[in-house]
């Protein structure tokens, strides 16, 4: 009997699609290979375009539900544990270590899950003018987050790449290169999470193709790195961000609660009080 | 009828004494620029001579940041309790010479004496006064236990508040732990010197406040300075984004306090009057040099007529002159190149097909004046109702739908300040919570405190001033 093997495509906008360049690459695991999308520049656009639909859904959905999708997802990982660490396995892993990385993804996600409802009531408060006002800071999420994650194989790591920013309520395009057998398996676990189309799009490939014009993207608002990148190219995504004033991020914290700090946009209102 | 004579009030400038020339203030000590060269710094409002400062070239810079380094030895080791003290010490000081702050203030940049002695130096003390109290407290600020200051930070300001710009920056930056080189703008560099003095005065140690002065070249010197760790500039957006590119793949901090062009959102549900006086403040405050100023009155198309013929009533009375007379509502441009730009953009306003209402006022023959201008019938494609003009220049467009004004608001890459005006709560929530802008000011506009973040959405950049928020300007993220 011949062996069924899946192909993994992109996730973006809710479907799983492949590159519109009809590129892929070749990742080799221990006992199989796989040929993965290789994500061009018409692709990072269609994916910006559904990110910021996404934004508007996703966004707008209550903390309550955002915090039940987000558990939701951890159900969805814990029902699929023994694949994951089939793959994990495939990848050079121990079955203890597959077993830990797995066992950390899914504390991270309840962690998180329990934040959505509760951020703003930690990163905001009323603020004690010397005037006859009303003011109250909160935060709006900052918007269309592009997340390229780490180099490790590791689901714990891809995770803490994009729960921070999604759980406030930004859209993630999310961009793996070594990890995105991983990243295109886990793309099934969020459709089957109710994330909203559009809210997480997952994509793989080389980032070098797409670099430039990620970067110069006006529509996202924050580029978020947290793989190790030489200076000339970090260099080159800061000098073009600059022209929007986008946000770059290189390895930004995931430690706790200081990791959402990045994607939040303090917003301050006021208002007389009187008769 | 009574003829009724207008008798001016005028703040005699005696107060304050004005050198012949200033040094930089480095490591603690007034010291001659190595440059040896000197830029004139004068009265907007008479074109007067006022003074010299120096022109700072690299070797000024050099010596400012190795003493910010040398300060920062000094300062980290102190405990929070004595750094909140130092800066009790500044708040208090500044009040005690604040006639003498606002004086100065008027005369080098043609802000009226009601506001520098009215907002601008109360606030300047206020700030030190907010951020002293949180010198000893910053492990309750944040719920993270991995915030650490930067070290040196390089600060560079505008021209508009100079002194509560310079607040705004060195009240949380020493706070927070770091020590600072400051460049004040050219055309305002001598509140910033004054304040040297009260440096001194608090016996603050050597190098912890670094104040250097000169163009936009010094200003570069400071951003690509090597040991430099954190920038902080507050300046046009065009500036801002050459700072971000200057320290592209460089590990240094970054704020940005940038450009706006607020939408001031009448609804026809709004008490007309106030909502009247509300767009003057918001517009004609300190001549529209105000990166927030309410620059795009929004009218909801019911009440335009009644609102712009009460608008330009109100502005009719609008006094418009030498700073130094109390009852002075509008200085001067803070120079002939702004000056120059306004008087360039509305021309193109003109010429778009925009409707010019400007009061009647005699202007001074000297100095730098610009009379109280409203734009009605503009498309939102013109200049006048896009670009940042940074002058008394308000811009009127009209909307039918709270969803168009929303739509309208947000259709500029600038996000810093909005306002909304009505009468019904939840439409004013409903709206702020639409609005893309860092600050929104409901049935007010312009109100400003020291624990009231300020600061961007969008390209009118990243971070904030104020607040609980503004700590963390200073603070950065160590794992």
């Amino acid at each position: 009997m011949i062996d069924i093997k899946k192909t993994y495509k992109n996730y973006v906008d809710g479907k799983y699609v492949r590159s519109e360049s009809g590129k892929t690459y070749t990742k080799e695991l221990k006992n199989e290979f796989y040929e993965l999308p290789l994500t061009s520049k018409k692709d990072i656009r269609d994916a910006v375009t559904s990110s910021k639909n996404g934004y508007k859904k996703w966004s707008s959905t209550t903390p309550y539900l955002r915090m039940q999708i987000l558990y939701r997802l951890s159900e969805m990982i814990e029902g699929n544990k023994e694949s994951y660490i089939e793959l994990l396995m495939d990848h050079g892993f121990t079955k203890q270590k597959a077993n830990k990385d797995i066992d950390e993804s899914i504390k991270n996600i309840v962690w998180f899950a329990g934040l959505a409802d509760k951020w703003e009531q930690l990163a905001g408060n009323l603020n004690p003018v010397s005037e006859e006002y009303f003011n109250i800071s909160h935060q709006n999420p900052i918007g269309v987050v592009f997340s390229l994650s780490s180099s490790n194989v590791s689901l714990n790591e891809l995770l803490m790449s994009i729960l921070p920013s999604l759980t406030v309520g930004c859209s993630v395009i999310s961009y793996s290169e070594e990890n995105s057998v991983l990243a295109l398996k886990f793309a099934e676990d969020i459709n089957n999470s109710d994330f909203p189309s559009g809210s997480l799009n997952i994509l793989s490939g080389k980032f070098e193709n797409i670099l430039d014009d990620v970067s110069k993207h006006v529509e996202i608002n924050l580029v978020a790195l947290h793989k190790e990148l030489d200076n000339e190219g970090l260099k080159t995504i800061e000098q073009n961000a600059s022209e929007s004033v986008k946000r770059v991020f290189s390895q930004p914290s995931t430690e706790g609660f200081s990791s959402i700090l990045p994607y939040l946009e303090t917003k301050t209102v006021w208002h007389p009080k009187g008769t | 009828m009574i003829d009724w004579q207008y008798s001016e009030s005028i703040e005699s400038p005696d107060i304050v004494s004005i050198k012949k020339k200033y040094t930089n203030y480095i490591g603690g000590k007034f010291v001659e620029p190595k440059s040896k060269k000197y830029i004139n710094t004068i009265s907007p409002s008479t074109e007067e001579l006022l003074s010299k400062v120096p022109l700072s070239n690299e070797k000024d810079i050099n010596s400012a940041v190795k003493s910010a380094k040398e300060g920062l030895e000094v300062w980290s080791k102190l405990t929070p309790n004595q750094r909140s003290r130092y800066l009790f010490k500044i708040a208090r000081l500044i009040q005690e010479r604040s006639r003498e702050f606002a004086v100065l203030e008027s005369l080098d940049g043609g802000k009226p004496i009601k506001e520098s002695r009215d907002f601008d130096l109360p606030q300047v003390a206020a700030n030190f006064f907010y951020f002293a109290g949180w010198a000893d407290k910053l492990d309750l600020s944040w719920a993270t236990k991995s915030l650490k200051p930067y070290g040196v930070v390089g600060q560079i300001i505008p021209w508009n508040f100079p002194l509560l710009m310079l607040a705004w920056k060195i009240a949380p930056a020493l706070a927070t732990g770091n020590t600072v080189v400051l460049k004040p703008a050219e055309t305002t560099p001598l509140t910033a010197l004054l304040f040297a003095e009260i440096c001194e005065q608090a016996g603050l140690p050597p190098g912890v406040v670094n104040i250097v002065t000169g163009d936009g070249s010094t200003g570069s010197l400071i951003v690509n300075h090597k040991d430099i760790n954190k920038i902080a500039f507050t300046g046009s957006t065009q500036v801002g984004k050459l700072i971000q590119k200057s320290l592209a793949g460089r590990d240094v901090g970054l704020t940005l306090e940038l450009g706006g062009k607020a939408a001031n959102i009448v609804y026809e549900d709004a008490a007309i009057d106030q909502a009247v006086e509300g767009v003057v403040n918001g517009i004609f405050f300190n001549q529209g040099h105000v990166c927030c100023a309410g620059s795009r009155l929004l009218l909801q198309e019911s009440i335009h007529d009644e609102f712009v013929k009460k608008l330009e009533k109100r502005m009719q009375s609008l006094r418009v002159g030498n700073p130094l007379d109390k009852n002075t509502d509008i200085g001067a441009i803070n120079s002939k190149e702004q000056l120059d730009k306004i008087t360039g953009l509305v021309n193109e306003g003109v010429e778009d097909g925009g409707e010019l209402f400007q009061t009647e006022c005699e202007l001074p023959g000297n100095g730098f004046w610009f009379r109280p201008t409203l734009f009605t019938n503009v498309q939102p494609s013109y200049s006048i109702a896009r670009e940042e003009i940074f002058g008394p220049v308000l811009t009127t467009l009209t909307f039918r739908t709270p969803e168009e004004a929303v739509e309208i608001a947000n259709n500029t890459e600038y996000g810093l300040s909005a306002g909304v005006w009505t009468e019904k709560g939840s439409k004013i929530l409903w709206t702020a919570d639409r609005l893309e802008a860092g600050v929104v000011w409901a049935n007010t506009f312009n109100k400003f405190d020291p624990s009231s973040p300020f600061g961007g959405y969008k390209e009118s950049g990243f971070g904030r001033e104020g607040g609980r928020h503004g700590l963390l300007s200073y603070l950065k993220a160590s794992s």
